[in-house]
């Protein structure tokens, strides 16, 4: 059995500007409203007053770069009707066209947002780690672009053993539910999952 | 909300509504064959329960203008292993399948009464099983507006109020070209009277579902709050409007129409009633759909 | 469920698949494909498709943010198939001294800026008013013809004072089709006014040589051998944002774990990035913020006594030059023994800046007692009412913190790096001499004649005055004629005016707002559609390192492109100077090898033509960084600077001249700017207005391509308290409005601005709605037309404005 493989993003390097979105983008010719990555910008705080002045109290702000996190539990592959969603041995979560009905139900299942539907072709589509780029021994196209080098993708196991297991970053959702193949590298102003303190702040996002 | 779930707006709730038909119309007819006899019990029954299979038919071709690419539904290898929506199209199919072979075999009297019978015994099995599916298809843990009990109470109740009304209707139709049989009309008389009441007890359910459910969603989390703040103002008159059109269909009419069962001459009224109540029910129920779809938010990303 | 967004519907309406574009293009190649349908064209791809080998060719991302990164485009059949970074060796990668070039996500998005729809396909002439953007398709001959006849006409009636090359910078080539073709062209034709300075750092350009002399600091890969970095007005991990720019060496220090310490109004990526702590002052009160710092330096003995008596000139009334009037040094400024009599204690600084008076205090001991500390300024700070006064006190803090002139150090100049020696299209003298500032060209078109060499007359350089106003104007690659200008709305009214600006030509791309205002339209080629040169120093702020790139043709040019250079040679066989121009140089390899002889020269191992072809890119690099003055601080008399003293000038004798203190001060000093903090005007509108460069664009380029508006959709920064007294909601529509125009557009409202100040990146489209309102953004619709007072330069960044909710 081959190891799971993964993504890890240290947000320490991250700058929050896209251009691994944008190569996904490239890479596989997405179009425009279907972003196999995103990148979250979340943020909290506010400006109190100081005396005279307004400074600003606990202000902060941090980038979150994923795609899919080709999770162990894999719901998007459990709730799909047709078995057109399925893991690769590697761990690898893709869509087989032919076999998508495009009913949409994984991307209610998937609490990442990672399936969405692409209209002009009737089928689900999800970020599949540039699966033939990593057959021929390239790097995903996200990995590849980051001109920051905050992004890198592997066996999890050994992305744990290099970077440690944190999975939760805020503003993505409780690792319980899906069980992440995912690393994150969290800053010092990096909240953790179910935090409140913060929002999304990302007009596409709205 | 997305276009196109109103294929499923229109799917789940005919088929809800074919449910809990058939399970309505198996209980009168089989109350009728002891009061009339079973050709009478069939004349009287039989045209409501033949619009079982063509409702069922209907929310399945509804369900198609839910898909992507239809063209991979044949031959798609259905995943009933984890798949609750596998299983869902699964009962879905098997039970139109059967309710149409209890429908040919009654038209064309193949096979046994009692065997027709038990054949439509089992379409409503299948049709329990295929309402457990259907609210386990929505209990993800992704999506807490609808991964609660509700979920499958509101679609049980759903069917059977559905079903009695449904039920109601046809059968008050076919009654009128019963007139002249003897005591088709005492009968229909006893049946509309017990949907009746049955109708304002799950109407009673409804009701009081829908504060335990707002206050349950309270509890679960920002998404949940969402579901709960587009419920309150976006989606608040049509709230309205769904509990509106039920409390008057079930509540209301339902009362009326056990009165006029209650009292001699009151026959004529029951077209009126009986109709009108499954239409604003009918209609309450679609919106009380638009409402699932509208207002679930996804946790998450 | 959520919608998909108001972008994204919009997007949607416009967009044409790449792919499928790429299909019918390559198999029926450019024109043909248009008329041919897309059946035909299919059907062609997958007979091809059999026989596909993918190739990955080296091009270049070539626009004006300085990174001029390097790509690799993977072709398959004559068609890009996607692009990937800089395919240097990942062996042949240093992360100390020469790391890859690896392009932002601008750089990544080329194929759809290629395929964009707003492509020009014809040459076309102009049938409506100016502005209004009606065209009509003509062939390449008319529109050559046209433009010879115009070119004659206006030299015979005006002379050549009435031509002008427009300050653009949407294409960056070294060669062959540069800009250097048009000015090559104009040059033999008689010449043409030159322009000084830029939009980007006038004010720093013009005075930083009457402060430090040299232009530059330390390279950038010094800064990670700081322990504490300072940067003001710097947001380099956006606007230099490539793999081995300026942001790289940045995050490679705040990762390593160096403090950063960032003095802006917003919270920009590159304070987040880093984790700095975030100085967030009102734009425009840098000099009081720093006057405030060297004033508890001084009180508290935290200074360098010793280098400020031997290096510098005017800091205390001891190192002042023979004849500045007593009390005129820094110290007395500071500590209130000038002209003001104003102390700048932290108190005094405090409700002009925003920061309270024991932060200003406690940074003024931060930077003056961590050792190496790092203090860069960078060109956002200067754009603005009284740009050069900050731009010569930055070098003051690092000198007396004693930061001058050593490694992880810097002298407070902009950042450095490497250059490639390595020429372009030569261009042979200019017969004008008059030189004008460059942001002042539409006082060239309405007023030439009394454009003189004072400075408030227009600061004409070469010649006491202009002989006339523009006539003829030549807008290569740039969107400076309307987008990126200030004052949309007055330069509209200057431009409809046609009895001033008579001809106006544009060679681009896309359909910018420029090309709306322009007589004839040139379609170009993009560097995916010819063979170029250009080479990497990213304006020297990369680090210690340089390349030069091979940018292969890789797909037909499409629709009627053609190149510059075939332009302006095609014009110079009308001028009947077809010879000369051409000078031997038939194709654009002759060119390239002129080019590369020169890079030849200078390094020796440098490949020929052919084989840097093959080879794609070369390399340089230095693992030293470069710290700028040093020699002068080991040895100021041996190694003086290049300023009239030789030393630092903090008082400036030449500036002194000017006899103009209140705007042109000899030492730097706070001047309250007009539209600024201070200003009464702020009852009206009380918001200031900043105009940043964006992450999603360089300039105006990229600003139509969808990848990139949809991942960072245009918006006017606002803070949430602003917002909160307005009723506005982040993603809001909103009016942001003042005497001069108005904009609507959606409001991202944010804690990482401070209150008071809002920012609209610069360079969205100028696009007008059914009422005339500009609906896309484009920040100079409300900016002022008014320039620094020595520089002449842009002042982008000082605005006031009101915002309502739509």
């Amino acid at each position: 059995m081959a190891k799971q493989l993964g993504f890890f993003v240290d947000i320490n390097k991250c700058t929050g500007c896209k251009a691994c979105q944008v190569a996904c983008k490239d890479k596989n010719d997405l179009p425009t409203g279907i972003r196999w990555r995103r990148v979250f910008q979340y943020e909290g705080g506010q400006w109190v007053n100081q005396g005279s002045s307004v400074i600003p109290s606990d202000v902060y702000a941090y980038p979150v770069s994923a795609a899919c996190m080709h999770c162990q539990n894999a719901v998007c592959t459990q709730v799909c009707p047709s078995g057109a969603m399925y893991k690769r041995e590697d761990g690898i979560v893709q869509v087989d066209a032919n076999k998508c009905i495009g009913c949409r139900y994984c991307s209610w299942a998937c609490p990442y947002g990672a399936p969405q539907f692409n209209e002009s072709l009737g089928v689900m589509t999800k970020c599949n780690m540039c699966v033939d780029l990593v057959d021929k021994g390239q790097r995903p196209a996200c990995v590849e672009a980051c001109p920051y080098r905050a992004l890198d993708f592997g066996a999890v196991d050994e992305l744990q053993a290099a970077h440690g297991n944190f999975n939760a970053p805020a503003p993505l959702p409780d690792p319980n539910i899906t069980n992440p193949s995912v690393v994150y590298n969290p800053n010092k102003v990096t909240k953790f999952t179910g935090d409140t303190s913060g929002h999304i702040m990302n007009l596409e996002e709205l | 909300m997305n276009t196109r779930e109103w294929a499923l707006i229109i799917f789940t709730t005919l088929a809800q509504l074919a449910v809990g038909m058939l399970f309505v119309l198996l209980i009168v007819r089989s109350y009728a064959s002891r009061v009339l006899g079973a050709d009478k019990a069939a004349a009287w029954t039989n045209t409501p329960l033949y619009s079982v299979p063509v409702i069922m038919i209907a929310a399945l071709i509804a369900s198609l203008f839910h898909l992507g690419k239809v063209m991979n539904v044949i031959g798609a290898v259905p995943n009933l292993a984890t798949s609750w929506m596998s299983r869902e199209v699964v009962c879905s199919v098997t039970f139109t399948v059967l309710t149409v072979l209890f429908a040919f075999f009654e038209w064309r009297k193949i096979g046994s009464a009692a065997l027709r019978i038990g054949l439509a015994w089992l379409a409503v099995v299948v049709g329990a099983v295929l309402l457990v599916s259907m609210s386990a298809t929505y209990m993800l843990p992704a999506q807490p507006a609808w991964n609660t009990p509700a979920t499958p109470i509101n679609f049980f109740v759903a069917s059977l109020l559905l079903g009695i009304l449904g039920s109601a209707a046809g059968l008050v139709a076919t009654a009128k070209s019963q007139a002249e049989e003897a005591g088709v009309q005492d009968a229909l008389k006893v049946v509309l009277k017990s949907c009746a009441l049955a109708a304002v007890l799950l109407l009673g359910i409804e009701l009081l579902i829908l504060p335990m459910y707002i206050a349950y969603l309270s509890t679960q989390g920002l998404a949940a709050i969402r579901s709960i703040y587009l419920m309150a103002t976006e989606y608040g008159a049509l709230l309205f409007l769904r509990l509106l059109l039920v409390f008057i269909g079930a509540g209301v009419l339902a009362f009326y129409l056990y009165q006029k069962a209650s009292v001699a001459g009151g026959e004529k009224s029951f077209g009126t009633l009986a109709y009108t109540a499954f239409a604003l029910v009918f209609i309450s129920e679609l919106l009380g759909r638009v409402l699932f779809y509208a207002t679930h938010y996804r946790i998450g990303v | 469920m959520t919608e998909p967004n108001f972008l994204a519907k919009a997007l949607t309406e416009t967009a044409i698949t790449r792919r499928s574009f790429l299909k019918w293009s390559a198999a029926l190649g450019g024109t043909a494909a248009l008329a041919g349908g897309m059946n035909y064209g299919l059907k062609a791809v997958k007979e091809a498709a059999a026989q596909s080998v993918e190739e990955l060719k080296t091009v270049g991302c070539y626009h004006n943010c300085g990174g001029r990164c390097i790509l690799g485009a993977v072709v398959k059949d004559g068609t890009v198939v996607r692009l990937v970074p800089d395919p240097t060796p990942k062996s042949e990668e240093n992360l100390d001294s020469n790391p890859r070039a690896i392009p932002c996500l601008r750089g990544r998005s080329q194929i759809h800026r290629v395929y964009a729809p707003e492509r020009l396909k014809y040459p076309m002439k102009r049938v409506g008013k100016r502005g209004e953007g009606k065209f009509e398709r003509i062939s390449w001959d008319e529109a050559l013809n046209t433009i010879a006849d115009q070119m004659k006409r206006i030299k015979d009636k005006y002379g050549n004072e009435a031509f002008y090359y427009q300050y653009a910078s949407g294409s960056n080539w070294n060669g062959p089709d540069s800009g250097n073709a048009v000015t090559r062209l104009l040059a033999m034709f008689g010449g043409f006014v030159n322009m000084y300075g830029s939009y980007s750092e006038a004010a720093y350009g013009q005075i930083i040589g009457f402060s430090t002399s040299g232009y530059s600091g330390n390279s950038a890969d010094d800064i990670p051998n700081a322990k504490l970095v300072v940067l003001i007005g710097d947001n380099s991990v956006v606007t230099r944002a490539g793999g081995d720019n300026a942001g790289y060496w940045v995050m490679k220090a705040a990762n390593q774990g160096t403090k950063f310490i960032i003095i802006d109004p917003i919270m920009t990526d590159t304070v987040m990035a880093t984790q700095a702590q975030w100085v967030p002052i009102n734009g425009g009160t840098d000099v009081a913020l720093l006057a405030a710092m060297a004033h508890v330096m001084i009180k508290e003995n935290l200074y360098d006594k010793e280098f400020m008596a031997t290096h510098a000139v005017g800091f205390d009334e001891d190192t002042l030059p023979e004849g500045a009037p007593a009390n005129s040094s820094w110290v007395s400024y500071v500590m209130g023994r000038g002209p003001d009599g104003i102390e700048k204690t932290p108190e005094w600084a405090s409700p002009i800046t925003g920061i309270p008076a024991e932060t200003i205090a406690s940074l003024a001991r931060q930077i003056a007692t961590t050792k190496p500390c790092a203090i860069y300024q960078n060109w956002g700070v200067q754009r603005r009412a009284y740009g050069e006064q900050i731009v010569r006190t930055v070098p003051i803090i690092a000198a007396m913190t004693g930061n001058f002139g050593i490694s992880g150090g810097n002298s407070g100049n902009v950042m450095n790096g490497g250059y490639f020696p390595m020429s372009g299209i030569p261009v042979p003298e200019n017969p004008v001499k008059a030189s004008i500032p460059c942001f002042l060209w539409p006082d060239f078109v309405s007023r030439g004649e009394q454009m003189t060499s004072a400075l408030e007359e227009g600061g004409v350089r070469g010649v006491d005055k202009l002989s006339t106003g523009m006539k003829f104007m030549w807008n290569h690659a740039g969107n400076m004629i309307i987008n990126q200008h200030a004052d949309v709305n007055l330069t509209t009214k200057i431009l409809q005016d046609e009895s001033k600006l008579e001809f106006i030509v544009t060679s681009e791309v896309a359909m910018t707002p420029s090309c709306k205002f322009s007589d004839i339209l040139l379609p170009e080629t993009t560097g995916f559609e010819a063979d170029e040169i250009i080479t990497g120093e990213g304006h020297g702020m990369k680090g210690n390192h340089a390349w030069a790139l091979y940018n292969h043709q890789i797909i037909q040019p499409l629709y009627e492109c053609k190149g510059i250079m075939w332009a302006a040679g095609q014009l110079a066989d009308r001028l009947g100077f077809g010879d000369q121009f051409r000078d031997g140089h038939q194709t654009s390899d002759d060119w390239m090898k002129d080019m590369v002889a020169t890079a030849q020269q200078a390094i020796p191992d440098f490949p020929s033509l052919d084989d840097f072809k093959k080879t794609g890119i070369y390399k340089i690099s230095n693992p030293e960084p470069i710290i700028a003055f040093a020699d002068f601080r080991a040895d100021p008399v041996a190694h003086p600077l290049q300023t009239e003293t030789g030393k630092l000038e903090i008082y400036s004798p030449a500036l002194a001249k000017l006899n103009n203190p209140k705007e042109i001060p000899a030492i730097p000093m706070y001047i309250p700017e007009w539209e600024g903090v201070s200003d009464p005007l702020r009852e009206k509108y009380p918001l200031m207005m900043m105009t940043t460069h964006f992450v999603a664009r360089s300039h105006s380029t990229f600003e139509n391509v969808d990848y990139l508006r949809e991942a960072h959709p245009q918006a006017l920064w606002i803070n949430v308290r602003d917002a909160e007294q307005r009723g506005i909601k982040n993603g809001d529509m909103i009016k942001v409005y003042n005497d001069r125009g108005e904009v609507h557009l959606p409001a991202y409202v944010t804690n990482r601005i401070r209150p008071g100040v809002t920012n609209m990146p610069q360079g969205a489209w100028y696009s007008l709605d059914a009422n005339g309102v500009d609906v896309r953004g484009c920040g100079n619709v409300l900016t002022n037309y008014r320039p620094t007072p020595y520089a002449r330069g842009c002042t982008a960044h000082t605005n006031l404005v009101q915002v309502e909710k739509l």
